[in-house]
C-alpha cells in the first residue's frame, strides 16, 4: 500500500504536486478552524472593516467578524457542495452513460434525449429559479447544481462504452458467457476511469464555482458563509470600490477561490494519467 | 462368390511365448481377393501388415503363434498346421515377394540356382526347363541374365528386389504378396519398381496384395486399401477416396504423416505410442483425439459408412464438429445494403484443419463470427456436435469451441494483468477455486512457450509486443480445452518469424490436444503448410471446396482450371490473380 501510494506520488508533476497540497491546505483550514483561527467566524472580535494585521490576519469585514476565520469555515461549505455535486453528478451521470452505451435503444434514446434537453437549457436562469422555488440549503444546492451537472459527464461516458463495446475483448468476454456486471466491473469501469476522474475534478471546480455565483446572488445559505456569501456580503456593502476595504475583503475570497479551482484542474490532470496504468 | 480368389473370415493372430505376454498381432481380419484385383494394407510399422501377410502363406510356425480363422483359395481351405494343404498353394498359387535385404536370399547360393531350384522343385521341371524359365523371369523384371551367376552381396538393392520378384513370379502364381517392395530404394529406383509391378500385372494378370505404409505407391498399385493398426483393420475402401477422404482419425494421421502427399504441408506423426492394452477397448483409445468413454469399453467392428467403404470407430469415423448450414447475412439499413454471406456451407470435423481462404472483404471473418454465434445469420443455421449454436451457448463452455480474433491489441484488455486476461473465461465461468484458476493459466501459459513467473503474470498485458498478445490470447481460448478453435487471421498482423512460431505453435498445440481448427486467412502460402481441407471464398460466397494438396498445389489448381469449362469465368480468372500474387 505505501509503495503504491509512492508511485502514485512520483507520477505527479510538480505542478500536481503543488495543487495537492494547496487542496489539501484548504481541507485543513475547515476541519481544524477552531485551531488554525482565533476568532469566530460568528462574532464580531474587533473594529469594524479594520485592515489586515497580526491580530485579525485578514482583517474584518463590515460586522467586525475575523475574515480569516469566515474563510476557514466557508472552505468547508465550498468542499462539502463540491465533493456531493461531483458524486453526485460525475458517478451518477457515468453510470447513466454506462447503462445507454451499453444497452442502446430506447433506454439509450431516453438517457441521451433528457441530456440533450438539460445541456440546451439555459443553466444560470433555471438555477436561479429553481433554487428560490426549493430555498437555499446545502443539499438542495447540491440538488440544484448535480441537475445540470450529470449531463457532460454521461455522454462522454456513453460514446466510450459504445466504442468499447465493439472491441473484440469485451466480444471474447461475451462469448465466455460475461453478464453485463462481469464486463462493467473488469472491462468499462477501469475504461472509463480515467474520463470519470477528470469529470469529478470539473464537476467539483464548477460546483464550487455555482454555489458561489448562486450565493453572489442571494441565493445561498445566509447562515452557511460559505465563500460566495463572504463575496455576496461584500459586493453589497455600499461603494466598495470607492474604499480601501475591497482589497482584504473581496480579494482574499476571490483568490481563495481561484487558487481551489486551479489546483483541482491541476489534480485533475495527473490524476487522469495516474489512474491510466499504460502512462 | 465363386469369382473369389481368396477369402479369408477371422483370421487372428496370437504370438504366445513363455518369455513375454502373448501378443495378438493379427486380430478378427477378413479379406476378400478377386482375380486380378489389387489391394494395399497400410499402417504403422508393428501394425500387423507382415504377420498378415505370413499367415496367408502359411509360413508362422505353429509353435509360437497361433492362428484361428478361415483362409480359403479358389474355394480351397488352407489349414494351418497342416502342410499339406499349403503344399499346392505356396509359390505355385500364392507367392511373395519379401521385403528386401540381404538376408532374404540364400548367400552361399547364386541368385540362378535359387531362382531355379524354387522352380524345379515347385514345378517339378528339368534343369535345363528351370534354367530357361529363370533366364525369361530375370529378362521379364529387366535384368540381364548375366546376373545369375552372381552372388546375392555382388547386387544392389534394386538388383535383388527384381531377383525376389522374378523368383515369385517363376512359378506364375494366382496371387502375389508383396511386402514392402519399395521402403529401402532411392527415388528413381522406387519409381522403375512400381511401373515394372504395374506392368507385370498387366501381363500376368495376377492379384496382388501390397503391404507398404508408403501412401503414393498404394496409390499407383492398388484399387482398394485397408488401413492396419494392431492386428485390426479400421479402414477399408476405394485407394483414391480413403486418401483423398479419410473416415479414420488413424487413417487421417497417417496420410497427414505422408510428405508425398502433403507436399507443402508440414509434417505431423500420430501423437502417441502404440501400447498394447486391454482388449476391450478401443485399440486405438489412448491416441484419438474424438474419444469418448464410450471408447474405453467397446472394441469396434468394421461397418459400413457408405457404399464399399466400411470404418471400425465407435462414432463412425470422424466426427463432423462443426456444421455450417446455408447461411445468409446481410448488414446495412434497408437502403444500402452489404451481403457478407451467401449461402455458405461449411463442415469441420475432428481434428482437422480446415482454411477458410478468400480476400479481404470476401467475408470470411462474418462467417467466422456467424459460426462461433456472435453475430446471428439472417438465415440459416449452425451446428456445433449436432446441437445448434445460438449466442455464446457453445463457446461459454470447458470443451466447446473458441475464436481467436485477428487483432490481439483489441482482442485483450491492456489494463489488465496478464493473469486476469488468461483467467478472465474461468473467472466468468467460476470454474474451480482461485488456485486451480492459477494452475490452469500456467499451463496455458506454458503451452502457448510464455513465461510463467509471478511477475510476469501480474505485468500488465500493454506490456507485451503484437505476438506475444497473440500467444495470451490463444493461451486464453486453451484455457477453455476447446475441440474446434477458430482462428480467424490470427498471424496477419504479425512479422513472418512470430508468424512462423506461432503456427507451429498451433500446430503442435493441434497435434498434442488433438482440437479442430478452423484457420482463416488470405495466405496461400501459410494456409499450404497448415491445411487439411480448404474452401474459398469471394464476394460473399464458397465459390470452392477441396483438399489442401489438390486445390493450393499450383499445378494441379492450374490443371482444374482449364478443365473448368466455361462456368465461374471471373471467379476463376481473379482467383488465379490471387494464387498467382500470392505465391
Amino acid at each position: 500500500m505505501a509503495a503504491k501510494i509512492k508511485t502514485i506520488w512520483h507520477r505527479f508533476t510538480l505542478g500536481g504536486k503543488v495543487s495537492l497540497a494547496i487542496i489539501i491546505g484548504i481541507a485543513a483550514m475547515w476541519m481544524l478552524s477552531p485551531m488554525v483561527a482565533r476568532h469566530s467566524h460568528r462574532i464580531p472580535s474587533g473594529p469594524v472593516l479594520e485592515a489586515p494585521s497580526a491580530v485579525h490576519w485578514l482583517g474584518t469585514d463590515d460586522l467586525g467578524i475575523d475574515l480569516w476565520a469566515q474563510l476557514c469555515h466557508g472552505a468547508g461549505a465550498s468542499l462539502q457542495i463540491g465533493i456531493g455535486t461531483a458524486l453526485l453528478a460525475g458517478v451518477g451521470g457515468s453510470l447513466l452513460g454506462v447503462l445507454a452505451g451499453y444497452h442502446g435503444g430506447k433506454l439509450d434514446q431516453l438517457i441521451m434525449g433528457i441530456c440533450d434537453m438539460m445541456m440546451v437549457v439555459p443553466q444560470l436562469p433555471s438555477m436561479i429559479v429553481l433554487g428560490a422555488f426549493f430555498g437555499a440549503g446545502r443539499s438542495n444546492m447540491i440538488m440544484i447544481i448535480a441537475i445540470f451537472a450529470w449531463a457532460a459527464p454521461a455522454r462522454i461516458v456513453r460514446s466510450k462504452i459504445r466504442s468499447m463495446k465493439h472491441d473484440k475483448y469485451i466480444v471474447a468476454a461475451s462469448s465466455y458467457g460475461a453478464g453485463f456486471f462481469h464486463l462493467l466491473k473488469t472491462h468499462f469501469l477501469p475504461g472509463i476511469l480515467p474520463l470519470v476522474v477528470v469529470n469529478l475534478m470539473r464537476i467539483f471546480s464548477h460546483a464550487i464555482v455555482a454555489e458561489a455565483g448562486l450565493a453572489f446572488i442571494g441565493l445561498g445559505d445566509p447562515i452557511a458563509k460559505s465563500w460566495g456569501m463572504i463575496l455576496n456580503r461584500s459586493l453589497n456593502f455600499p461603494g466598495i470600490y470607492f474604499t480601501a476595504y475591497w482589497k482584504w475583503w473581496v480579494v482574499a475570497p476571490v483568490a481563495f477561490l481561484i487558487s481551489l479551482m486551479l489546483a483541482l484542474a491541476m489534480v485533475g490532470r495527473d490524476l487522469e494519467r495516474v489512474v491510466n496504468r499504460k502512462r | 462368390m465363386s469369382e473369389s480368389l481368396l477369402e479369408v473370415r477371422q483370421l487372428s493372430v496370437c504370438y504366445e511365448s513363455e518369455y513375454r505376454q502373448t501378443v495378438q498381432a493379427v486380430k478378427n481380419v477378413n479379406l476378400h481377393l478377386k482375380p486380378g484385383e489389387s489391394m494395399g494394407i497400410i499402417g504403422e510399422s508393428g501394425s500387423g501388415k507382415s504377420t498378415l501377410a505370413m499367415a496367408l502363406m502359411g509360413l508362422l510356425h505353429h509353435d509360437h503363434a497361433r492362428v484361428t480363422g478361415d483362409i480359403e483359395f479358389q474355394g480351397k481351405r488352407l489349414i494351418h498346421g497342416e502342410e499339406n494343404s499349403w503344399h499346392h498353394y505356396r509359390w505355385r498359387k500364392g507367392a511373395v515377394v519379401f521385403q528386401n535385404s540381404l538376408e532374404v536370399l540364400n548367400p552361399v547360393l547364386s541368385v540362378g540356382e535359387q531362382i531355379q531350384e524354387t522352380v524345379g522343385r515347385h514345378l517339378a521341371l528339368s534343369r535345363k526347363e528351370s534354367r530357361m524359365r529363370a533366364v525369361k523371369y530375370m529378362e521379364m523384371v529387366k535384368l540381364d541374365p548375366k546376373w545369375l551367376s552372381r552372388y546375392p552381396h555382388e547386387l544392389s538393392g534394386g538388383m535383388r528386389q527384381r531377383v525376389l520378384v522374378a523368383m515369385a513370379l517363376s512359378c506364375e502364381p494366382r496371387l502375389l504378396i508383396v511386402d514392402e517392395p519399395t521402403t529401402a530404394l532411392d527415388t528413381p529406383a522406387k519409381k522403375e519398381m512400381v511401373q515394372l509391378f504395374q506392368r507385370l500385372q498387366q501381363q500376368q494378370q495376377f492379384a496382388m496384395l501390397v503391404i507398404s505404409h508408403e501412401m503414393p505407391v498404394m496409390l499407383e498399385l492398388t484399387e482398394k486399401i485397408m488401413v492396419m493398426y494392431q492386428g485390426m483393420i479400421f479402414e477399408q475402401g476405394n485407394t483414391k477416396e480413403v486418401i483423398r477422404h479419410p473416415g479414420h482419425p488413424y487413417t487421417r494421421g497417417l496420410i497427414g504423416s505422408s510428405p508425398a502427399i502433403n507436399p507443402y504441408r508440414d509434417l505431423w506423426g500420430i501423437p502417441g505410442i502404440q501400447e498394447h492394452i486391454d482388449p476391450k477397448q478401443c485399440p486405438f483409445y489412448q491416441r484419438c483425439n474424438q474419444r469418448v468413454e464410450a471408447c474405453e469399453q467397446q472394441c469396434p467392428v468394421l461397418t459400413d459408412v457408405a457404399p464399399r467403404r466400411q470404418v471400425a470407430c465407435l462414432r463412425g469415423g470422424i466426427v463432423t464438429l462443426l456444421e455450417g448450414r446455408g447461411i445468409n447475412k446481410t448488414f446495412g439499413d434497408g437502403k444500402e445494403t452489404i451481403t457478407a454471406c451467401r449461402d455458405c456451407h461449411l463442415k469441420v470435423r475432428a481434428g482437422e484443419t480446415v482454411a477458410l481462404m478468400g480476400m479481404s472483404g470476401s467475408g470470411k471473418s462474418t462467417l467466422a463470427e456467424v459460426l462461433a454465434g456472435i453475430i446471428e445469420p439472417d438465415e440459416g443455421e449452425v451446428f456445433f456436435e449436432g446441437r445448434k449454436v445460438r449466442r455464446n451457448r457453445e463457446t461459454a463452455k470447458i470443451g466447446g469451441m473458441q475464436i481467436v480474433f485477428q487483432d490481439p491489441l483489441s482482442a485483450t484488455n491492456e489494463q489488465m494483468s496478464i493473469e486476469d486476461v488468461v483467467a478472465e473465461p474461468l473467472t466468468i465461468m467460476k470454474v474451480g477455486t482461485k488456485d486451480e484458476r492459477r494452475q490452469a493459466v500456467k499451463q496455458a501459459l506454458k503451452d502457448v512457450q510464455m513465461p510463467q513467473s509471478e511477475d510476469f503474470l501480474n505485468s500488465p498485458a500493454f506490456a507485451l509486443s503484437g505476438g506475444q498478445r497473440q500467444r495470451i490470447a490463444i493461451a486464453r481460448s486453451l484455457t477453455m480445452k476447446p475441440k474446434l478453435l477458430i482462428a480467424d487471421e490470427i498471424t496477419s498482423m504479425l512479422d513472418p518469424s512470430t508468424q512462423a512460431n506461432l503456427i507451429r505453435l498451433l500446430k503442435g498445440l493441434q497435434n498434442q490436444n488433438g482440437f479442430a481448427m478452423l484457420y482463416i486467412s488470405h495466405d496461400i502460402d501459410l494456409t499450404r503448410k497448415v491445411a487439411d481441407w480448404v474452401y474459398i471464398m469471394e464476394h460473399a460466397t464458397i465459390i470452392q471446396e477441396g483438399p489442401a494438396s489438390e486445390l493450393l498445389h499450383p499445378h494441379i489448381h492450374h490443371r482444374h482450371q482449364c478443365d473448368d469449362g466455361n462456368h465461374h469465368e471471373r471467379h476463376r480468372q481473379r482467383k488465379h490473380h490471387m494464387i498467382v500474387s500470392v505465391s
